[in-house]
Order: C-alpha cells, then structure tokens, then sequence
C-alpha cells in the first residue's frame, strides 16, 4: 500500500487534511523519532509537517514566539539567535531537524531540562487539529495565562495521536553572555557522588549530565560569574574546566550517544545510576533530572523495562527491538481516563495507531 | 436537598465526626474569596484520608450528587462556591507533609497543606518551594494545583505546573490514580499539565510530590520611584532587553501606593506617581553585577528615589507594602474589586491609559498593583456598594479584563476563570476551543459532577448565547488564523 502524502502548509491545509480525508492517519514531521515508541502501523494518509513552517508572531521584547509546528527548531533558534534569545531547550535530535511539534509531541528533552524542563514548561499556546478537522486553540501569545483548560500539556508526548499541534506558542529566554562546562572523566558511582555535591551546593548548574565516562557540569551567566562558578565547580568535584572547543566535543558526544540509545528512561534521580548499572550498556544520566538513556542489545531490552519498573520509574524504547518485546515498559496509571481522552477527542481512533501500542484497545476494537 | 440515603452513604464515607450539617457551619461554606457568589451547600464533608475522598466521590458519583472541592477558600473567581443540592469536599483535614527528600530535591504533601508549610517544611534543608502567591500563609497546595497559581517569583521560577512532579487524583468517578512520576519523564500525554490549572472540575487532587529550589546564595531588592507608570514601564522592558532575568518585577501606581502605605507604612512614597519592586537573586557575583545595570536602568529613566533592602528586615518591609497592597485599598474605598488579566509586557503602557480613560468614563477610580515583569495585571476597582455603584464597578472590571484578551493578553493570569469570568471566555476562544475543553472534561466527568458550571460558560450562567466571540488581535492582523 503505498500511502497518500498530505503537506499543508498552513492551518487551513492542515484543516482540510484532517476534515478532507477519512481513516487511519500518521502524522510525521522530520521522521527523526521515527524509530521510538510504539512503531505507527501503517496508514493510508500521510499527514506530513514539514512543510507546515515559518513564523507567525514575534515580538522580541515580549519573549514569546509563535511557529507552525513543523519548523525545525534549529532554524528557529538561528532566528532567535539574532535577537539575543533561545528556546532554552537542547534536545539531542535538535541538531537533526526535529520540528518544534515533533519535540512537543514526544516529550523529548535534552540537558538544559535540568533549569528548564521540557517544552511542556516553555509551550503557552497551541492551535491543534483534531481528527475531525476541528481546530482548537489553547493559551494564548502571554507567559502567563490560566484560563480554559491547558490543552498544548495534553498534547505533549501525545505522539500524533490525539491531535495534529498545527502552531504552537513558545517562551523564549535570553542567551546568556557565558555558558561553561566543566568535566570530569569517571564511573558512573563517582560521577553520582560528585553529581550530589554539585546539586548541594550553590552553584546552580544548568545541566548535569554524565556520558558513559564522563560527568559534564553546565553553567551559564555572565562572563565573570560563570568562569567563577566553572572554576569553584571544578574544584568541588575535581575536574577542569573546558575551553571552548573541547565543551562543545563533549556536549557533541554526549548528544550522539543521546541519539543512538535504545531505551529512555526516567526515575527518582538518586536511584538513576544504579538503575543504570543493572541495565548495562552504554548510558547517559541526567543525575540531576533522572532522565537518562541507554544502549543496549535488542535481547536485553526488556529486562531494562524490568528494572526500570522496578524502580518505580517510566521507559520508552527509541530503536525498536523488534523481539516481541513492548516498547513501553509500563502503562499509565490513569489510562482508563485517558483512553476516555481519546476516545473524546479521536473517536474513530485515526490518529497514530500504534504509538501507544494496544493502551487504547485499538486490536480488539477496530483494526 | 440530599435524601437521607446518600446523606448516610456519605457519612459512612468520611465518619460521622468528619461533616457538617449545621445551618450555621454550612454558611461559613457559601463562598470563596470572591464574596459576592454565595450557595449554602448541602453538606461539607472533611475526609482524613485518601480513602475516604475516594470513597465520598464515589457515592457522589453513583448517586449523581454535585461535589465541589474546597481547600482555604481564598480563590478569587468563585471557583470554591459550592453547587445547589451538591457536597463540599474540605481538604482541610489532609494536611501533613509526608516527606521532604533533600537529595531529590522534593515534598510529598497533602492537599490541605498551605504553601508557605512547604516551604517551612524545606527550609532546614536550604530548600524551599518557588510559587509564592500572595495568600500564601493560608491558600493549600491543593487549591494552587486547581488554580495554577503563580506569584512574584514566577517570572523566573514559572508556575505551579512547573513545580509539581506527580499527584495522586481522586477521578470524578472514584478511581485514585496517579498522574505524573518521580522524573519529567511520560508515559504518554502529560494528563498531570491538563489537570493544573483545571480549577477543580477534574477531580480532587489528594497527595502531591513538588520540586523544592536551592535557596539562592544571593537576594537583592530595591524599590525605585519614577515620574509616571510609562516611565516605569520603560525601565521593566529595558531590564529585559538587557537580557536581565529578575525574580521578581512588581509595579504600584499611586492609588495602590497610598493606599499600601496607609495600611503598612512601608516606607513608599507618598507622592510619587509610581513605584518598582526589582528583585535579582542567584550567586553572589552576577547578580550583583546585573544589580548595577538594573540601577543604571533606573537613573536612565529618572528614577526619583532609589532604596535598596540593606538586609533581610528591610526587603521584607519593602514586600510587605506590596503585598498588603489588595486588602489596603480597604483603606481608601469602602468596596473594591480585585481583577486579573494579562496583557502582552509591551502593551502596559496602552492598557493603563485605557483602564483610566474607562475608570474616568465610568466615574470610578482604579488602582494599579501588577506583576509587570509578565503584565499581569491586577486592578483594584474602588466602589461604594452603598452608593449604588456596585454594577458600575463590576461591569468596569469585566470590560478591564476583556479589553486584555483584545491587547492579545489573557482573562486571568493566575485567579482563574471559576463563576466570575466563565461567560468571558467566549471572548477569549472561539466555540471549537471551548467545546475541545469540554470534550476533555466529558472524558473525565461524564455526568458533570465536579465543580459544574465552572470554567466553562453554561447556558444557565451566561444565558443561551453567552457573548459574542471577538478576534484575537494577532487573527485580525493576519497572523494566526481561525478556520
Ligand atoms: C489576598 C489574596 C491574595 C492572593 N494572591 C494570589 C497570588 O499572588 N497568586 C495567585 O495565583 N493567587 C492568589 N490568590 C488567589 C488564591 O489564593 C489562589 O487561587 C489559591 O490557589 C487558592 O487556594 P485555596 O486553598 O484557597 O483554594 P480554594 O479557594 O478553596 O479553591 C480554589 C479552587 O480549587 C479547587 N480545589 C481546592 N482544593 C482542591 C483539591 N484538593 N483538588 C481539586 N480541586 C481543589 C476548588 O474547587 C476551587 O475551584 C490570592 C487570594 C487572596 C485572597
């Protein structure tokens, strides 16, 4: 079957692709988290955003833009870069051509999460697109806002199936005069340790991460005040401080390895090494957000769900492992209220079949 | 009124020695903070425990009973009133902190805890919890997760939604769930970010794991005056082109100053048109660095007295006249209307003459305290409800917080919708928006038995056409588009 590809461009191509057609519908954007989750089965309709583009609203002394939600969010951060602001997110898959949607929708975050969350934190509008052709708005264009129902968090990590995010408002931040890194080369036990003294102290990292070997500490402030913290961090936990050129390497590193794991997992951050240590493989840790990511034989997968359930925390492959094993090592707590979700918003179940795997009853139900 | 079944249903819910049925304790339930929407509620149930929630919900729900939770009842927008023939469920017995974990940096609370206890609770541990509404010695984490409420600091540190990690939920059909986990990671859509800010209609939130901050190494604070509120404003976008994050911008004008200053004597002046809190916090180095700047900022725009906290007692006298500032009005005006609406940063300048050009119109004065690092706005509409100005005033403060929504702001930044704005909201969204979020409410609340007629406009409220949507400013200008 070959499927047929829809690429509006704008809200009312995006309207009639929804409202024009009937059946089973995957939406996509840079396919760069293709392989992760549940995989899509396939669908007669291609809902392609990656000519759904551009900016639609910035004002910069506002700090707030509002995007079609298939701009890469590269482009937009060169843009912004211009202006002196940021999205302050850094996802690994950025560097690819994610889509400022795409990242949305599936909840994706990089080393950054640590002062910043996730986009989730810095959404505060949406314009969506039901299967129904229906187009909702949420938010709105200001940072603070709580009026009606805030319908761009239920989107995210929605993965294409609750509705098409068509536009989306983000927050922006400034970038700041000096971002840098500190690092030092260790096991993950060490890097734990050292993780728990920078977390105590007053140092305010903005990211902490370790890459298989490597803890690398973040600050970013104005010149004088972050070479002074850099210095103060390296001395508390026993590193150095990089240049320029040899932060960026490292961040580089860490962000191939981000893009090569198999597994994303989160749990209470104290226990993420040792959740880690009994996963095996390659890993990267976020000690401080206990997010991490690991890679690992196909065949070990699903003892990776294991432990990680046994920790009480949440996984999610990113490379299917293709042996029968789930790509979601745990269901939500809540999933009889949220296949209600869609079940209201998706009554037909068109929209990312798949993704969530059976969680909605989609093979009893409708095939 | 409720028959006597369901009344011992209930009662076997939640223990005889937790509901009140007296006339005179069920008035003390009839309103929240926004008095002026009263109902006597039937029964107010104040369950111990998560179990019994459940449990109370669960006969509601099988009887088809109205419920509305309540945590302090300091809301503002009459999200607390309770519903004809319907239940309150007080969370006000469920107030422990369960845990403080210094490592992972988080509280595990019941809902009836105030938000300041949080921080109580923390602060051996150099930790403490960021939202800080106003009302924050008294209003619950359980109201200011149905709330999303913000405060002085969320310029910075963000809202409720940022701060809370996972919940335990009592759904309206009795199911406890958890929404959320113990990281930012999820499985699936973020039902946790739907449900803050949902102001009740969702369920009842029952446990509640936050994220607790680092104290900062450094606090500064000044208070500046200036010749005018444009001046003023000037000097907030300034800070922020500078790319200068403070923690917290608050504005006065000079209504809310005298007023302030008649309750508290803070120490602001009385004549000057208007006045800035600044606050900078973070290491020691840098924000003393971005403190000059702020400074220089100030001197730019011809900042006519500049104090600075010279320590602890003195920042938290400088808070004190803004904080006080809502309930001092009192002092100046027998009646007065709090308002909340947003508008666009930019735009302060052009909302505040035409508050006081409708202020003059209406023969109204209007003070203006606001968060103005994120133009929230809170206008104080002075009245006498003994001269017969009480419609007047309430019509002004409801064009106030419309005319936001047609700068391209918001109806409410942080008091909500509740009773007092729900016929609003069309002017906010279009009919699709609003029935999207009913759709998200049916899948939780089929039967419409959580906090009803709130958020949403009804027909029973707002009449069967509640009022005429009007397009955004960004849709007229071609910007964003409603199809
Ligand atoms: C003087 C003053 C200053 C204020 N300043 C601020 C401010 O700076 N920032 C700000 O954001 N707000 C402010 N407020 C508003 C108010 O304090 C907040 O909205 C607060 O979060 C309400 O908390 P509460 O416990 O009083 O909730 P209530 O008023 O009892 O309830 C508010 C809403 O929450 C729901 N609710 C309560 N508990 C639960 C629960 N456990 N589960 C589900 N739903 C629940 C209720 O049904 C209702 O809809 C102020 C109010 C006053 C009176």
């Amino acid at each position: 079957m070959t499927a047929t590809m829809l690429a509006p461009t704008d809200l009312r191509g995006a309207h009639e692709a929804l409202a024009g057609t009937s059946g089973p519908v995957e939406i996509r954007g840079a396919a760069t988290a293709a392989d992760w989750a549940g995989a899509p089965q396939p669908a007669p309709t291609v809902l392609d955003t990656s000519r759904l583009t551009g900016v639609l609203a910035y004002n910069p002394a506002d700090m707030t833009v509002g995007v079609r939600a298939g701009t890469p969010l590269r482009e937009l951060q060169q843009e912004l870069a211009t202006h002196g602001q940021r999205v302050a997110f850094d996802a690994a898959r950025v560097a690819r051509g994610a889509t400022a949607g795409g990242l949305v929708a599936t909840a994706d975050s990089g080393p950054l999460a640590l002062a910043y969350g996730s986009m989730r934190d810095l959404v505060i509008g949406a314009t969506v697109v039901l299967a129904d052709g229906t187009v909702a708005r949420t938010g709105g264009h200001v940072i603070k806002n709580v009026a009606g129902y805030d319908l761009a968090k239920l989107l995210h990590g929605s993965y294409g199936t609750l509705g098409l995010l068509a536009e989306i408002v983000l927050r922006l931040h400034p970038i700041p005069a000096a971002s840098r890194t500190v690092r030092l080369d260790g096991e993950l036990p060490v890097a734990a340790d050292r993780a728990a003294a920078v977390l105590a102290s007053a140092l305010e990292p903005v990211s902490l991460e370790w890459a298989d070997g490597t803890l690398l500490v973040r600050v970013e402030g104005t010149v004088e005040g972050a070479d002074a913290r850099a210095r103060e961090l390296a001395r508390l936990i026993g590193g150095s401080v990089l240049g320029d050129d040899d932060a960026e390497a490292a961040w580089a590193r860490h962000a191939e390895l981000v893009d090569t794991a198999s597994v994303r997992i989160g749990c209470r951050p104290s226990r993420l090494a040792g959740v880690l240590a009994e996963c095996g493989g390659t890993a990267v840790a976020g000690l401080g957000t206990g997010i991490g990511t690991v890679a690992v034989a196909p065949e070990r997968v699903a003892a990776v769900h294991d432990v990680v359930t046994a920790a009480g925390g949440m996984s999610v492959t990113r490379r299917r492992p293709g042996n029968g094993v789930g790509a979601w090592g745990q269901r939500p707590s809540a999933l009889r209220v949220l296949t209600a979700v869609k079940n209201e918003l998706d009554p037909g179940h068109r929209l990312g079949r798949g993704r969530f795997e059976a969680w909605f009853g989609e093979e009893e139900a409708r095939s | 009124m409720l028959d006597a079944a369901v009344r011992e249903a209930l009662t076997a819910a939640v223990g005889a020695a937790n509901i009140v049925s007296d006339p005179v304790g069920l008035r003390s339930y009839e309103c929240d903070g926004l008095t002026g929407f009263r109902q006597v509620p039937s029964l107010v149930l104040l369950p111990t425990d998560t179990a019994s929630v459940a449990a109370a919900v669960r006969v509601c729900h099988e009887h088809r009973v109205p419920f509305v939770a309540r945590g302090a009842g300091t809301g503002l927008s009459g999200g607390a009133m309770p519903v004809a023939d319907g239940v309150v469920i007080s969370l006000q017995r469920l107030r422990s902190v369960v845990e403080v974990d210094p490592v992972d940096r988080r509280a595990v609370v019941q809902p009836g805890v105030t938000n300041l206890d949080i921080t109580r609770a923390a602060a051996p541990h150099g930790l403490y919890y960021a939202p800080d509404p106003s009302s924050q010695q008294v209003c619950t984490i359980g109201g200011n997760v149905a709330e999303n409420s913000g405060g002085a600091h969320c310029l910075k540190y963000g809202f409720t939604t940022n701060h809370v990690l996972s919940m335990t939920v009592v759904l309206p059909d009795g199911e406890v769930v958890t929404l959320g986990g113990d990281s930012g990671e999820q499985l699936g859509p973020d039902l946790r970010g739907v449900f803050i800010g949902s102001e009740g209609t969702l369920g009842v939130v029952c446990e509640i794991t936050v994220r607790l901050l680092r104290v900062p190494e450094t606090v500064r604070t000044l208070l500046a005056d200036f010749p005018s509120v444009t001046a003023a404003g000037e000097v907030v976008s300034d800070i922020v082109a500078a790319g200068i994050v403070p923690a917290a911008v608050e504005m006065m004008d000079n209504l809310a100053i005298q007023a302030a200053e008649k309750a508290v004597g803070a120490g602001y002046t009385l004549t000057t048109p208007a006045a800035l809190v600044v606050e900078l916090d973070g290491p020691a180095a840098e924000c003393g660095e971005q403190f000059e700047q702020v400074k220089a900022i100030c001197d730019r725009h011809g900042c006519t007295r500049l104090h600075i906290a010279g320590d602890a007692a003195e920042r938290a006298r400088i808070w004190k006249g803004r904080k006080a500032a809502f309930a001092a009005v009192g002092r100046i005006s027998p009646d007065y209307i709090v308002q909340d609406g947003v508008v666009p940063r930019t735009r302060l300048a052009e909302v505040l003459g035409r508050i006081e050009q409708m202020g003059t119109a209406a023969g109204l004065r209007v003070a203006n305290v606001f968060h103005a690092g994120d133009g929230n706005l809170h206008p104080l509409v002075l009245f006498d409800a003994d001269g017969g100005e009480l419609e007047r005033a309430e019509e002004l403060s409801k064009d106030i917080a419309e005319l936001c929504v047609e700068l391209g702001g918001s109806l409410s930044g942080e008091h909500g919708i509740g009773t007092d704005k729900a016929c609003s909201m069309p002017r906010m969204f279009g009919v699709d928006d609003l029935a999207t979020m009913d759709r998200v409410r049916s899948a939780f609340d089929p039967h419409r038995l959580c906090n009803p007629g709130k958020l949403l406009p009804t027909p029973r409220l707002c009449g069967e056409k509640p009022g005429r949507y009007r397009p955004h400013p960004l849709e007229e200008a071609g910007v964003i588009e409603r199809l």
